[in-house]
């Protein structure tokens, strides 16, 4: 199967709504997704990627425009 | 998956304020500037409501309304930014290597600017909370989670206790465990007084936290007592930890100075024990850690690269040339012994143009290029042919030396 890319509209939600969501969505991911999570609370940016990166997995932020961002993970394992 | 590879002329790690200072200064000289930030662009500063002391803000600053206007600063500049971690890092030699997980970035100056994260207790069980599930370490981020709730600070330095205050607008109870006797907190004078008197904080003296404990989420901090060694379980909604903060220095073991705690040693000029790299910021050792001494830092490394850089072109361009031999006089033009030399140099440069070139380097402005030539001292006159540097001469430097040693 083709490895997919998800998205994930964590768009005006505050800490910790985005972390919590990203776990939860990365357990039904297999290995090779990638994830990308949408926020505009820049409290989201502190903890999803060291998080991610804490669990092995590749991270990447893109910021789309003032204060919003994408958080890229591929998922490791 | 192979890499791409991209050249920079300096590349900063860290966009907090000594990073985006650094970018600022680089950025205004001209210089292609990359900066790298694993997570939010303005570092340890957005973690905290208000910066008082920062000059040229009166009514004080949220950190995240600061430091977006310092970021905008150094996009103003041309600043490039990408917003992932640096893995690795390899400095010596010229061309510097600055790797992340998809890009090898080459550059001819870094700037690491990684500054601190928060220190843990160590307790049994805190692995097991941080992130969402109770132990923060950032109070604005996580304040409004906590209206109506009851929390604990840990800590009773300067952010342990300004934040703690800053928690109590919106949680009911603020519990502040105190390593120290009663009465005897490592903060400011000021807060101290306010925060002893704030009805919704209270304070647990000669305490550490033993152990976190809780369903999932965290439910009870554990405490002991240091004097009794009595445990004193606490429910709490939420932990702060505001016990000090250690250097983001991992990738740099082996390669750049650091004391004892990993904090990168620098000179007063910013610079490592490698050429070409600078620290500034919370990262090195240093007296004052804050925004106001690492914008200090960020403009003396910005600058020191632009120099830096400015001193290696003309090393290639002008010294370091094959098509002809040349002579580097390096002298010092407050030393008397140097000048007595000079007319020598220039007569000698009178007779010989077209044939070889005569470069003078003051060693006082520059003593970067005397370096790179092996030359650390003045006078001295250092040759060079096909490109090399072939003789050094220190001492008894005349005309006759200078025309042997040519040929
Ligand atoms: C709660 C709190 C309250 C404070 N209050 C004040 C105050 O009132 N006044 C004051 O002047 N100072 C205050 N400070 C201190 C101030 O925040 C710091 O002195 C300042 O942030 C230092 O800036 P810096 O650029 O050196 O480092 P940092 O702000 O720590 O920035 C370093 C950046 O580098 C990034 N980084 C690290 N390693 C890598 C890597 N490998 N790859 C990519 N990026 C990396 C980090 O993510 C971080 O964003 C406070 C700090 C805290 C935590």
């Amino acid at each position: 199967m083709m490895a997919q890319e998800v998205l994930l509209d964590c768009l005006g939600e505050a800490c910790p709504v985005p972390l919590v969501k990203t776990e939860k969505k990365l357990t039904t991911l297999a290995v090779g997704d990638i994830l990308v999570v949408q926020i505009d609370h820049s409290c989201a940016m502190k903890n999803i990627p060291e998080w991610a990166r804490k669990e092995g997995h590749n991270v990447e932020i893109e910021e789309v425009d003032d204060g919003e961002w994408e958080v890229i993970i591929e998922k490791v394992k | 998956m192979k890499k791409k590879v991209e050249q920079y002329d300096v590349v900063i790690i860290g966009g907090g304020a000594a990073g985006l200072t650094a970018g600022i200064y680089c950025g205004r000289a001209r210089l292609k500037t990359l900066l790298i930030e694993k997570s939010l662009v303005g570092g340890l500063a957005t973690y905290t409501n208000e910066i008082e002391n920062y000059p040229g803000f009166p009514d004080g600053a949220t950190g995240l309304e600061l430091m977006n206007l310092f970021h905008k600063q150094a996009k103003k500049f041309d600043v490039r930014f990408k917003l992932t971690d640096v893995k690795s890092v390899r400095l010596e030699g010229e061309t510097k290597i600055v790797e992340t997980f998809r890009t090898i970035y080459e550059t001819k100056a870094v700037i690491v600017a990684g500054g601190g994260k928060p220190r843990l207790t160590g307790a049994k069980g805190e692995e097991d909370y941080l992130y969402d599930k109770g132990i923060s370490f950032c109070a604005t981020c996580d304040a409004a989670a906590n209206t109506g709730k009851t929390v604990m600070v840990v800590g009773s330095g300067d952010a342990a206790i300004e934040e703690g205050m800053f928690l109590t607008k919106f949680a009911d109870k603020v519990i502040v465990s105190v390593l120290h006797d009663e009465g005897r907190m490592d903060c400011n004078e000021i807060a101290k007084s306010e925060a002893l008197a704030n009805p919704k904080m209270e304070f647990i003296w000669n305490t550490v936290v033993d152990e976190f404990t809780g369903e999932g989420r965290l439910e009870e901090v554990i405490l002991r007592n240091l004097k009794t060694d009595a445990l004193l379980p606490v429910k709490v909604d939420a932990c702060f930890l505001f016990i000090g903060y250690i250097p983001n220095t991992e990738i740099f073991k082996d390669i750049l100075n650091m004391n004892n705690s990993g904090y990168l040693i620098t000179n007063e000029k910013m610079e490592t024990n490698i050429e070409g790299v600078f620290a500034a910021g919370d990262v090195r050792d240093k007296f004052l850690k804050q925004v106001a001494t690492a914008v200090g830092d960020g403009a003396i490394a910005g600058y020191g690269a632009e120099k830096y850089i400015a001193e290696s072109e003309t090393f290639h361009n002008q010294i370091m040339q094959d098509d002809m031999p040349g002579l580097v006089f390096v002298w010092n033009a407050v030393d008397p012994k140097c000048r007595d030399l000079m007319p020598i140099i220039e007569k000698y440069e009178a007779e010989n143009q077209g044939k070889v070139r005569v470069i003078k380097v003051d060693i006082y402005k520059s003593a970067g290029i005397a370096n790179r030539l092996g030359v650390f001292e003045a006078p001295c006159v250092a040759m060079i042919k096909d490109g090399k540097v072939f003789k050094i001469i220190k001492d008894r430097i005349c005309e006759d030396e200078i025309i042997a040693a040519i040929e």
